[in-house]
């Protein structure tokens, strides 16, 4: 009998030995593989970017310079394609390797804990003659800040600047604004827009005229979408930003500091542009597959035409103003709503909390770091940049220097201008825009210098390309706007803008009862206000409001706000203080 | 004396060699069984470990050694006020009530194999049959985007029906929140009902046919003939069942409700293991998630309490 017992306890004891094998051994064996001498291969580097659109091995003409010049295939590892939030994060550095090199935040103790649980590692040893990684030493220490450590250079931040951070980081375009089809905003007569809520019947008119002009077609004013939400609902957050404010956590704070609002009040920002939606919704302006459909089919219907108002000039001037469509007058261009302040962000110095980092069980560090460091130069900033942020693409190819200016090449005008093209065999194969940099990372903002032309690295601010870029929708949307040249210019000339000083601000790492907390109440904030704008009647709205209010005051909502209020705080703090930093003389 | 000794001894050994042989054949038999007991502890016992990280402060990539120890904290967040109850609450409710509709609807496979019986002309027999089994094969996710394309807001009956201008507004078949039990339910049904109702042919294609020529011999019709026949005789099959899809009563599956949800369903969609993983998962909770999926072993337990409790007051034997 006890024989029996033992064996059976052997067995025990053996089969959970076997299973926990399975999980140790994630161990520090870092000295081993970096030791070990880069024979200038062909290597393949798994990059980790939650920045990217685009998951596997990279192709094009971006893929192709990184190989003839680093022998580098980069294969990309997507959150953003892979779905699932943080799940991907999760069981990648769970198993002890995220990638060969890491682009994610530093925000909310994510850059702490890469460090402690050793996923990234000191570029120090490997920095010798890495002109451009030292020249953003500023923004490594603030990045050292935010991650705990005393000194090294664990990673880079992304969209660092040597401009003011009073100024606008943004190119002629801000990064938020009420776009309208301005060909059917012009058939309705240019109406007065005072205020948000005066763009419904303006969108009323606007929406009947279209669909007056194509019948059959499923035109909505306003088509919205999910994928984003987050803390709140994602579409609902945008018209705040027309009046300054951005959101942190639960908190919407004004550009210059002066307000700072809870998303549940009844009276705040947020709550107003769920009722505008709501309202649009009751007058049937809003696309009912709002609710089912994603970025990719909402971009499908900007582009085709069935959409008519656009929270960005990313979504719906990207998709919709074509060469081809601006000649004949068609476009989203901003509208002149009276009261707006639209909150634009500032020039980071310093960077943003996103950055590039060297993983820790990476082979060949130094090439790795060769390769960042190249991302910084201006080399790098002009062939890569973010999709959608303009930067002029590698010289020879897409623009060359003449008489001492920067400006296109019939190839660039093809692709940037007039709807793409082909690269030519030598740059390699497929078209221009499929070869943009998978990695989608803004190294330098788009509107910096480069220092060896002396021109923006974002070919749209080149007055070569200023002055042809002007079509019969821009010279009609001039004539309406005080004959300004870009809506940049419009909105500076009449004070309609709000930027927000550049500060490198991060915000701390939150305990896990807080984000246990967030996590339960912004579901109930996000379906909710979805509700809301879906509503029936205003009195279905105001009791779903209620029930949201009370929902989420039973869910501890005031601990959670209180600890987003002070960072709101801090980075107001953090934006004084840089302002001051800059502007020097005013004290 | 020692004559007695010696014959004491060998009787003893006589024993011994006995028992050693029985111990020899035990140990065969059960290494027979073992690769079955580590499967089991493997799977059954080996994640009850994971248990563990209900007691840390767990945030990947932080290795659980290093991770804070909490004790029962996040027991206490789950309990900590009535809204966070009320929530708990109502996953319970909708896993109950779904799982108690499914239970509800047990009878219909039943019903269905018996029709499918009746039909005399064989290839639409087999046609039925292969139709109403098929849906079974085909995942939820591909069940859903076939409900998405005839059911969203620009589906196609949507469209149909605007077309025959029947609705001026699209309705809005999936992205609302009323009788989503019921709706769940029914596409459940479409799915299960073929395939539920195999192991019932299997019976009845058991059943003595002699019973049924005894039967016509003494007039019973149709109706009679399944009446008295064929339903008795399936009964002790569907009891098994039954007692499977109660023993299930908690794993109602999640891959369905997880399709499904959406903003606008979500407080009457969410199960007990949908609530765990969109804990978990979809916010990053995986402590607290953990705390929550224990939950489900503990109602578990107090069903089986109830169960073997009724079973000892009515039939007077308990089950376990």
């Amino acid at each position: 009998m006890k024989k029996k017992r033992l064996l059976f306890l052997a067995t025990l004891v053996a089969s959970t030995a076997l299973a926990l094998t399975g999980c140790g051994s994630s161990g520090t064996d870092e000295s081993k593989s970096s030791s070990s001498k880069d024979d200038g291969k062909l290597m393949k580097v798994t990059i980790y970017d939650d920045l990217a659109n685009y998951q596997g091995t990279a192709k094009g003409w971006f893929a192709k310079i990184v190989k003839d010049k680093f022998n580098i295939e980069m294969n990309i590892v997507a959150p953003n394609v892979a779905g699932g939030g943080s799940t991907l994060f999760d069981t990648r550095s769970a198993a002890g390797n995220l990638g060969d090199i890491i682009i994610t935040g530093a925000g909310g103790g994510r850059g702490q804990k890469l460090v402690k649980a050793g996923l990234i590692s000191d570029m120090t040893p490997y920095l010798k003659d890495m002109k451009y990684i030292k020249k953003y030493k500023g923004a490594t220490d603030s990045l050292n800040n935010v991650i705990g450590q005393k000194s090294g250079v664990w990673g880079v931040p992304d969209s660092v600047s040597s401009e003011s951070p009073l100024s606008s980081s943004e190119g002629t375009e801000p990064t938020f604004g009420p776009y309208l089809r301005w060909d059917y905003y012009k058939k309705v007569g240019y109406p007065k827009i005072a205020t948000l809520e005066d763009l419904i019947p303006v969108l009323k008119e606007m929406q009947t005229e279209a669909r007056k002009e194509n019948p059959g077609k499923k035109i909505y004013a306003l088509s919205l979408f999910k994928d984003w939400d987050g803390n709140m609902m994602n579409n609902a957050k945008q018209p705040t930003c027309f009046y300054g404010y951005d959101e942190l956590g639960f908190v919407l704070a004004k550009a210059n500091g002066s307000s700072y609002q809870d998303i549940t009040q009844s009276n705040g920002e947020y709550v107003r542009a769920l009722k505008f939606f709501n309202k649009a919704d009751q007058e049937g302006l809003v696309d009912p597959e709002s609710s089912t459909q994603n970025y990719d089919t909402m971009y499908a219907k900007y582009q085709a035409g069935d959409a008519l108002f656009s929270f960005w000039p990313w979504l719906g001037q990207a998709a919709y103003n074509t060469t081809a469509h601006k000649e004949a007058g068609q476009g989203f261009m901003i509208a002149p709503i009276k009261d707006m302040k639209i909150f634009s962000y500032g020039s980071t110095t310093n960077g943003t909390q996103t950055f590039i980092a060297l993983g820790s069980k990476a082979k060949n560090k130094q090439r790795l770091v060769k390769f960042i460091n190249w991302l910084y130069s201006p080399e790098g900033v002009s062939a890569s940049g973010a999709q959608t942020g303009g930067t002029s693409g590698p010289k020879g190819l897409t623009w060359k220097i003449k008489d001492g200016k920067p400006v296109l090449t019939d190839f660039g005008k093809k692709v940037f201008l007039q709807g793409g093209a082909t690269v030519p065999k030598k740059w390699g194969t497929g078209s221009y825009t499929d070869g943009v940099s998978p990695l989608n990372y803004p190294a330098v903002i788009a509107n910096d210098i480069n220092p060896e032309t002396k021109y923006s690295y974002s070919y749209t601010l080149w007055p070569s390309v200023l002055s042809e870029t002007r079509t019969k929708l821009d010279t009609d949307w001039s004539n309406h706007m005080s004959n300004a040249s870009t809506t940049m210019d419009y909105l500076e000339k009449n004070d309609k803008i709000l930027v927000a000083p550049g500060a490198s601000y991060v915000a701390p790492e939150e305990s896990s009862e807080i984000s246990s907390l967030r996590g339960q109440i912004k579901t109930q904030i996000v379906n909710t206000s979805w509700k809301m704008v879906m509503a029936k009647s205003d009195s279905q709205f105001n009791s779903l409001l209620k029930e949201m209010q009370t929902t989420v005051k039973g869910l501890d909502y005031a601990k959670v706000l209180k600890f987003d209020m002070k960072n709101a705080k801090d980075q107001n703090k953090a934006r004084v203080k840089i302002k001051k930093e800059y502007s020097g003389k005013d004290k | 004396m020692q004559e007695v000794a010696t014959n004491n001894q060998k009787s003893n050994k006589k024993k011994h060699d006995a028992h050693s042989q029985k111990e020899k054949r035990g140990k065969k038999l059960f290494l027979l069984i073992v690769p079955f007991v580590i499967l089991v502890l493997l799977f059954s016992y080996y994640p009850l470990f994971g248990w563990v990280y209900a007691f840390f402060d767990y945030q990947p990539p932080i290795p659980l050694n290093q991770s804070p120890f909490v004790g029962l904290k996040w027991f206490e967040m789950m309990v900590q006020n009535s809204t966070q109850l009320h929530q708990i609450g109502q996953v319970l409710a909708n896993t109950f009530a779904m799982s108690f509709l499914n239970i509800l609807t047990s009878f219909l496979p039943v019903l269905f194999a018996i029709g499918l019986n009746e039909i005399r002309n064989k290839h639409f027999k087999n046609l039925i049959q292969t139709l109403t089994t098929l849906p079974n094969f085909i995942s939820w996710v591909l069940v859903y985007s076939i409900a998405f394309a005839m059911f969203s807001s620009s589906g196609m009956v949507n469209e149909l029906l605007r077309n025959f201008n029947w609705i001026s507004e699209p309705i809005k078949w999936l992205d609302s929140d009323s009788h989503t039990w019921l709706k769940m339910l029914l596409w459940s049904l479409w799915k299960g009902l073929g395939w539920g109702s195999i192991m019932y042919l299997a019976a009845i294609s058991g059943i003595d046919p002699e019973l049924y020529e005894a039967g016509r011999v003494d007039g019973a019709n149709r109706l009679q003939l399944i009446r008295h026949i064929t339903i008795p005789a399936l009964m002790p099959t569907y009891f098994v069942m039954l007692m499977l899809a109660v023993s299930n009563f908690l794993s109602n599956g999640m891959d369905q409700y997880f399709v499904f949800q959406n903003a606008f369903n979500l407080q009457h969609i969410q199960v007990l293991d949908l609530y765990v993983y969109n804990v978990g998962m979809g916010n990053n909770s995986l402590s607290l998630a953990t705390a929550l999926s224990m939950l489900k072993s503990l109602v578990s337990v107090v069903l089986l309490f109830v169960v073997n409790w009724t079973s000892k007051k009515t039939r007077g034997e308990s089950i376990i």
